[in-house]
C-alpha cells in the first residue's frame, strides 16, 4: 500500500467513527481529537492496522480555565513517513488517566514524567516515581497554578547588584558596562 | 594524618620561631599560585568558554592553570554556570573531597544572582550562600580573556594570602549547612566530617556549630564503607 493510500485509507476510517474528528494539515500531520475512554482503542488501531508504531513523545497543557488537562499522543508512522497527533482531555481533579504502557513502552518514561511535572496518575503505568526532579517535594511545578517566581522569592535570597567590592573595581576602570536598571 | 600536608598559617596556636617563616610562607603562597590545578565542574553554558582558555589560544597553562580530573588532587573548583539544586548536592559533596587549600570561582552570571533561570524553581540563585566563593566572573558568558583575567585576580589573592574563604567554611559552617538544609531538607547529610576536618585544622570559629549542625548530628548515620563486589 502507498503512503498516501494509507493517509486516504486512514482519513477515510477516521471520520467514519463516531466521537472523532479529524483536522488534516497537510499529507504528513493528522491532528484527532477524541474522547478519553476512547484513546485506547484508537491507539491500538492506529499501531495495530495503520503502521503508527513509534510513540515519539505525550506532551500535556494544563488548561486551567477549562479545568482541564490536555494530553496530547504523538505518533508517528515510519510506513506513511507521517505524524498523528491524538489529543485528549481529562478534568483537572482527580487527573487519573489510563497507561498506554502495554501498546507503547517508551510511554512508561513519558507518563512518569508527566506525573512529576504535572501530578496526572496514570493507571497502570510501571513506575510512578520520581524522575528528574529527585530533590523535589513541592507541587508539580509545570501546573498553571504554581507560581514559580513567588517560590523563589520564598525560598531564594537575592544579592546587591551594586555590591561593596564592585565599587572597587570601577574605581579601577572596570565594572558593567550598562547598569542593571538601565538595562530593564 | 601528617601535619606537614595541613601546615597553614595559624598564629595563634603555634608561635613562629624560624625568623625566616613568613619568608617562607610568602614563598609557598608564590608557588600555590603558579600551579593551580583546576576541577572544572561543568554545570551549565559557561564552559564552553574553557577550552579556548585552556588551549593554545589564550594558554591559561602559561600561568600554571592546568585542569585537573579528581576532585581530590584540584586545588580550584570552577562552577561555571548555573547549579540546579540537584548538582548543588554534588557540587557540595565534590567541594569537601577536595583538599585544602581550595578555592571556588563562580563563573557566569547565574552563579551570582541566577541569571536568567532567575524565576527557575530547580536552581540556586547564590552559590555563595551554599559553598564559600573566592572570585566570580561575571558575564554570560565570560570571554576567554576574562576567565583569565578572574584566574590572575585570584593569583594575586593568593600570593598576598588574601585567598582564605575555604577558612569561612570552616569558621562559619553552621551558617552554610543551614543554607543546605533549606534546600536540601533536614536529613542532609555529607560523607565529610567537615567539623571534624575543622577542629584538625584549628579552624572552628564561634559559628562552626550552631542549631543546623546539632540538627546534623542528630540525623547522622554513621558511614560505613562500600562492600567491595566483583
Amino acid at each position: 500500500m502507498a503512503a498516501t493510500e494509507i493517509t486516504r485509507w486512514l482519513d477515510n476510517l477516521l471520520t467514519e467513527i463516531e466521537g472523532v474528528r479529524i483536522e488534516r494539515r497537510n499529507d504528513k500531520r493528522l491532528r484527532v481529537d477524541v474522547a478519553a475512554e476512547a484513546l485506547p482503542a484508537l491507539l491500538e488501531l492506529l499501531r495495530g492496522r495503520a503502521s503508527y508504531v513509534h510513540l515519539s513523545a505525550i506532551s500535556c497543557v494544563d488548561w486551567i480555565d477549562d479545568g482541564e488537562f490536555e494530553l496530547v499522543y504523538h505518533l508517528w508512522s515510519y510506513e506513511s513517513q507521517s505524524l498523528i497527533s491524538a489529543h485528549i482531555r481529562i478534568p483537572r481533579d482527580p487527573g487519573v488517566y489510563l497507561s498506554v504502557f502495554d501498546l507503547y513502552q517508551p510511554a512508561a518514561f513519558f507518563e512518569r514524567d508527566i506525573h512529576e511535572m504535572y501530578g496526572i496518575f496514570f493507571e497502570g503505568s510501571p513506575d510512578m516515581e520520581k524522575f528528574i526532579l529527585t530533590e523535589w517535594d513541592g507541587p508539580p511545578p509545570m501546573r498553571k497554578e504554581f507560581d514559580s517566581e513567588a517560590w523563589v522569592n520564598d525560598t531564594f535570597d537575592w544579592q546587591e547588584y551594586r555590591p561593596d567590592w564592585l565599587r572597587e573595581i570601577e574605581a579601577r576602570g572596570g565594572g558593567i558596562e550598562i547598569p542593571p536598571e538601565e538595562q530593564r | 594524618m601528617k601535619e606537614l600536608d595541613v601546615r597553614i598559617e595559624t598564629p595563634e596556636q603555634r608561635p613562629r620561631s624560624n625568623p625566616l617563616a613568613r619568608v617562607f610562607d610568602e614563598l609557598v603562597r608564590f608557588c600555590r599560585s603558579r600551579s593551580m590545578f583546576m576541577l572544572h565542574y561543568c554545570t551549565g553554558c559557561g564552559a564552553i568558554e574553557l577550552p579556548p582558555a585552556m588551549t593554545s589560544r589564550f594558554d591559561m597553562e602559561r600561568l600554571g592553570i592546568q585542569p585537573m580530573v579528581t576532585p581530590r588532587q584540584a586545588d580550584i573548583l570552577l562552577i561555571t554556570g548555573y547549579v540546579s539544586i540537584k548538582t548543588l548536592k554534588r557540587v557540595i559533596l565534590t567541594y569537601e573531597q577536595m583538599s585544602a587549600p581550595k578555592y571556588v570561582i563562580g563563573i557566569c552570571s547565574c552563579t551570582v544572582n541566577g541569571g536568567m533561570y532567575w524565576q527557575s524553581y530547580a536552581t540556586a540563585k547564590r552559590l555563595d550562600q551554599y559553598l564559600p566563593v573566592d572570585l566570580y566572573i561575571a558575564g554570560c558568558m565570560p570571554r576567554p580573556e576574562a576567565v583569565i583575567t578572574g584566574m590572575r585576580e585570584l593569583m594575586a589573592k593568593i600570593r598576598d594570602g588574601r585567598a582564605d574563604s575555604w577558612q569561612d567554611y570552616y569558621r562559619r559552617y553552621d551558617w552554610y549547612l543551614g543554607n543546605q538544609q533549606h534546600l536540601f531538607g533536614d536529613d542532609w547529610q555529607t560523607p565529610t566530617d567537615v567539623i571534624g576536618e575543622a577542629e584538625h585544622y584549628r579552624l572552628t570559629g564561634p559559628e562552626t556549630l550552631g542549631e543546623h549542625t546539632a540538627l546534623l548530628q542528630q540525623h547522622q548515620k554513621p558511614l560505613e564503607p562500600l562492600k567491595l563486589q566483583l
